[in-house]
């Protein structure tokens, strides 16, 4: 079985579109961004948080009461996954973390015939919350400047720069959809915590790794095909490689789909990432890697000797 | 075929490895499987007869994260600016804004508090000496003084906790220094909130406390032995007939057999006397907890005096078998004196005997109550008591007057600077804050295994189907390599103690697509080499060839972001990232060199059709 005999699309031909095309959804994401924000978790705002299980189905409005009732009136409360199980999440601190046994008190105390059972609690301080928050970024930048160093070193510079562009590209579009995506059904949370920042830099990694074939092809197309002009040499390489890019794409995407359907509500948030990311990810790859790589040479044509 | 002997080989022998490390973890899921299936007295006989076995099972098992099976994770971070308070004297109000400024800098900067604190005395032009040790010290010396103390502290801290979490009893707890002032505390199944809390961050409590004489001792044991005996041979007596156990009775002591004392002796046969002094006992690590659930009864705790109390040594002693044993000290309840008038304490060599001795000096209330009881009880022994447990029980040679005391015996350096700790624990509290504190509750650690094995098969079986679908045969030889590097991606983790985190199966589970890329580039361009007219053979060695640098350098790419995620990441997020980077390794050596022997074994054979879909 194959989906794709020889194919011939003039990808590159048509990359204004693929620009307008980008820059459409990532506005959109950026208009998200700044109006609606992401939605940080705990450890990076520092705070108390509280998963519960309770025996039977509650309103998310009677654990608000409760809330207010026991001094967290600006605590956060949202139905996690189940009807019967409520996050409550402030970015208080106190003295000795006692913030969490209140509010199991205050629980126990409203709900004496529905017990509940806690799932998970975590209590981050303010320095922790900023150092996470530092970390995270850090780890992202760093992977990007280690991968347009391995990229200019085994290719040139000037496609490392091109791998970079698309993964910034990816990074900031998949970020935009989980901002415009969070919470748009109740229960479907997609925040940014330290799980979500795994799922970048692993989208990340799984965008480059596309982008890393087709330049391969490339390169390896230059030395046998040495009279072909840049762009067509370009749309030769990925139509050549256009069945294994969507083939893995395909089946990576399923597999995250999986992951994002059965992962359960704690691999939620970076199932989610994922999936967008590689959608994204297989798309940069042919649109927008290549693309930086044949307007650079465009640009400079005549001046410089087309290599790979 | 017999040409690729040595590459079959090779897998053949990943392959028993990678069984060979994940037998443990095997045993210990059937182990549990069985005893869960048991009640009551049967779970407990079925305990006692496969020890040996859930034990080594449990030693050398993939370990879970806690994410897994529910526990608690605590970050404690020893609040330097406290310490530095705690040592300064003449504190005044140039001192209150001093500490005001260095408080609100700590915060933002990266720099020890200490250099901080320099830095705002060197502003202001007012030498540390002011506040800190005396006059004639230099800013260096004291700076150099104030990073030594802190640093101590956190081996302080460490010690504390690490003695605490050992006397509360959980299984397989794990504490570990993180940076200079970090100490992260594990405590798998674990969720009881508060009493961890104070657990963890109460102020440590040193006590000096009389050992109860020997003879009082041993006859208080003697009673919970005949209780104990009387207690079981109750409960044998009704399957047992009461005659035979008459006969028994009469036995003599000398002759009787291990299990006959056993069941005569229950807590001797747990806690073996020391001949030397027989209110003291032995009892050997792994009956630790059993005793400490008698001596816990309420029968038994009867028996006991309220003036003695049981306390543990805080630390095993090895015997020549090779087994730990720990102490079980009979002292005087109420303590004699307590650390807080220790004013230093430090580990050293006497240089007359050259034996390693830890000094100690108190304040004048101390010195003076000092030497009242050790001029009171001299020949007996006085136990070191720190949160309940004893790091030493040294014998009273003389009246010590002036509280400068000297204590011997220490067999290594090592024992005498745990001692040195232990004191000034008492003297210097180590002030700890909690900074992070996770708790995931079991019954979500089952939720979160099971979702996770339900999307790993599920996405295992719909790559299968897929690959085979589109190219057939070989996609069937790319599914058993997959298979192949799950294994060994489990069984690496298991080998280097990795653990497993929820993260962890999501890593695990892209490596299935990352595998199946592997693949998927090499099947691609045999497929465009058989287009272009060459042999099977031909595309097939074209196909590996032309496949390899895309491969590598993908997996390359790849493996750069897992080696930053695991610098950056903490706990659970190390966990995918490791997982990511082993299935990355894993999936080369499966895809690439496996499949590879099997379509050149194949297609050797018998000059065999390997179809490519």
């Amino acid at each position: 079985m194959r989906f794709f005999r020889k194919t011939n699309i003039d990808f590159m031909g048509k990359r204004r579109w693929w620009y307008i095309i980008s820059a459409t959804v990532i506005g959109i994401g950026l208009i998200s961004l700044f109006t609606k924000g992401l939605d940080f978790g705990i450890d990076f705002l520092g705070g108390t948080e509280l998963v519960v299980r309770f025996e039977r189905d509650v309103e998310v409005g009677a654990i608000r009461s409760t809330m207010e009732r026991t001094g967290f009136g600006r605590a956060e409360i949202k139905s996690f996954g189940a009807p019967n199980e409520v996050l409550i999440r402030t970015t208080e601190q106190a003295e000795g973390g006692t913030i969490g046994e209140r509010m199991r008190a205050g629980l126990a105390a409203d709900f004496p015939d529905n017990p509940f059972t806690v799932l998970r609690e975590d209590k981050i301080g303010p320095k922790i919350g900023a150092e996470l928050r530092r970390d995270a970024v850090y780890a992202i930048v760093a992977s990007l400047v280690a991968i347009l160093l391995y990229i200019a070193f085994r290719f040139k510079f000037i496609y490392g720069v091109g791998a970079v562009v698309a993964l910034f590209h990816d990074v900031v579009l998949t970020l935009g959809l989980v901002s415009l995506f969070n919470g748009i059904v109740p229960g479907f949370n997609l925040e940014i915590d330290q799980n979500m920042i795994a799922a970048l830099l692993t989208l990340v990694g799984l965008s480059v790794n596309d982008t890393v074939v087709i330049f391969d092809r490339i390169r390896e197309n230059l030395k046998v095909h040495r009279s072909m002009g840049f762009v067509e040499l370009i749309n030769r390489s990925i139509n050549d490689t256009l069945s294994r890019t969507i083939i893995t794409s395909g089946s990576v995407f399923l597999v995250t789909l999986i992951l994002l359907i059965f992962g359960g509500e704690v691999n939620r948030g970076f199932a989610f990432a994922l999936t967008v990311g590689i959608s994204t990810g297989t798309y940069s790859t042919i649109a927008i890697a290549s693309a930086v790589v044949v307007e650079w040479y465009e640009r400079n044509k005549g001046k410089v000797k087309v290599t790979a | 075929m017999r040409k690729y002997a040595g590459k079959i080989t090779l897998i053949a022998a990943a392959v028993a490895l990678s069984l060979y490390f994940l037998w443990p973890t095997y045993r210990d899921w059937s182990l549990h499987g069985r005893l869960r299936g048991l009640a009551g007295q049967d779970s407990t006989a079925f305990v006692e007869a496969n020890e040996e076995a859930i034990r080594a099972a449990r030693a050398k098992r993939l370990k879970l994260g806690l994410d897994l099976q529910g526990g608690m994770r605590v970050v404690l971070e020893v609040n330097v600016l406290k310490l530095l308070d705690d040592l300064a004297k003449n504190k005044d109000e140039t001192y209150a804004q001093i500490t005001a400024a260095v408080r609100e800098e700590a915060v933002r900067s990266e720099e020890s508090s200490v250099t901080l604190l320099r830095r705002e005395f060197e502003k202001r032009g007012i030498r540390m000496s002011r506040y800190y040790r005396s006059l004639r010290d230099t800013n260096d010396d004291i700076t150099a003084f104030l990073e030594d103390e802190s640093t101590k502290a956190i081996d302080r801290a460490m010690e504390i906790v690490r003695n605490r979490v050992d006397q509360y009893g959980v299984s397989e707890p794990s504490i570990q220094k993180l940076g200079g002032s970090r100490i992260i505390v594990e405590l798998p199944g674990v969720s009881r909130e508060a009493e961890v809390r104070s657990l963890l961050q109460g102020t440590a409590l040193l006590e000096f406390k009389l050992l109860k004489d020997p003879e009082i001792a041993f006859r208080v044991m003697e009673n919970i032995d005949k209780a104990l005996a009387a207690a079981t041979g109750a409960d044998t007596a009704r399957a047992d007939t009461a005659a035979s156990d008459t006969t028994r009775l009469d036995t003599p002591e000398g002759e009787m057999s291990r299990e006959e004392f056993a069941r005569k002796h229950p807590f001797f046969t747990l806690a073996l006397l020391d001949q030397r002094s027989p209110g003291e006992a032995f009892v050997a690590e792994e009956n630790r907890d059993e005793v400490r659930r008698i001596l816990n009864r309420e029968e038994i705790r009867r028996l006991i005096p309220a003036d003695l109390q049981f306390l543990w040594s805080a630390k095993p002693v090895r015997f020549q078998d090779g087994t730990n044993y720990f102490v079980l000290y009979p002292v005087k309840a109420s303590p004699e004196l307590t650390g807080g008038v220790i004013t230093t304490a430090r580990a050293t060599t006497d240089p007359g005997t050259n034996q390693y001795v830890v000094t100690m000096a108190m304040d004048d209330q101390g010195s003076r109550d000092w030497s009242r009881i050790t001029g009171a009880n001299i020949n007996k022994r006085i136990a070191i008591v720190l949160d309940n447990a004893v790091f030493s029980a040294p014998v009273v040679r003389s009246k010590i007057s002036g509280g400068n005391s000297q204590i011997e015996g220490m067999e290594s350096i090592d024992e005498a600077r745990l001692l040195e700790i232990v004191l000034k624990a008492g003297a210097l509290p180590a002030p700890v804050e909690i900074a992070e504190q996770r708790s995931v509750g079991p019954s979500l650690g089952e939720d979160s295994i099971r979702n996770g094995i339900l999307a790993g098969l599920a996405a295992l079986a719909i790559t299968a189907l897929f690959m085979v679908v589109y190219y057939s045969r070989a996609g069937t030889i790319a599914i058993a390599a997959l298979v192949f590097c799950v294994l060994f991606l489990i069984a690496v983790l298991a080998a280097f103690q990795g653990t497993l985190t929820l993260p962890g199966i999501a890593g695990i589970i892209l490596t299935l697509a990352v595998a199946v890329d592997a693949n998927v580039l090499i099947y691609e361009r045999i497929r465009e080499e058989i287009e272009s007219g060459k042999t099977l053979r031909a595309s097939i060695d074209a196909g590996y060839a032309k496949a390899w640098s895309a491969i590598l350098d993908s997996n390359i790419t790849t493996f750069i972001t897992g080696v930053i995620l695991y610098q950056f990441g903490t706990g659970p997020v190390q966990g995918f990232a490791l997982t990511l980077m082993i299935g990355i390794a894993a999936s080369m050596f499966s895809a690439i060199f496996i499949t590879r022997v099997v379509f050149d074994v194949i297609s050797e054979k018998s000059g065999a059709q390997i179809s490519f879909g």
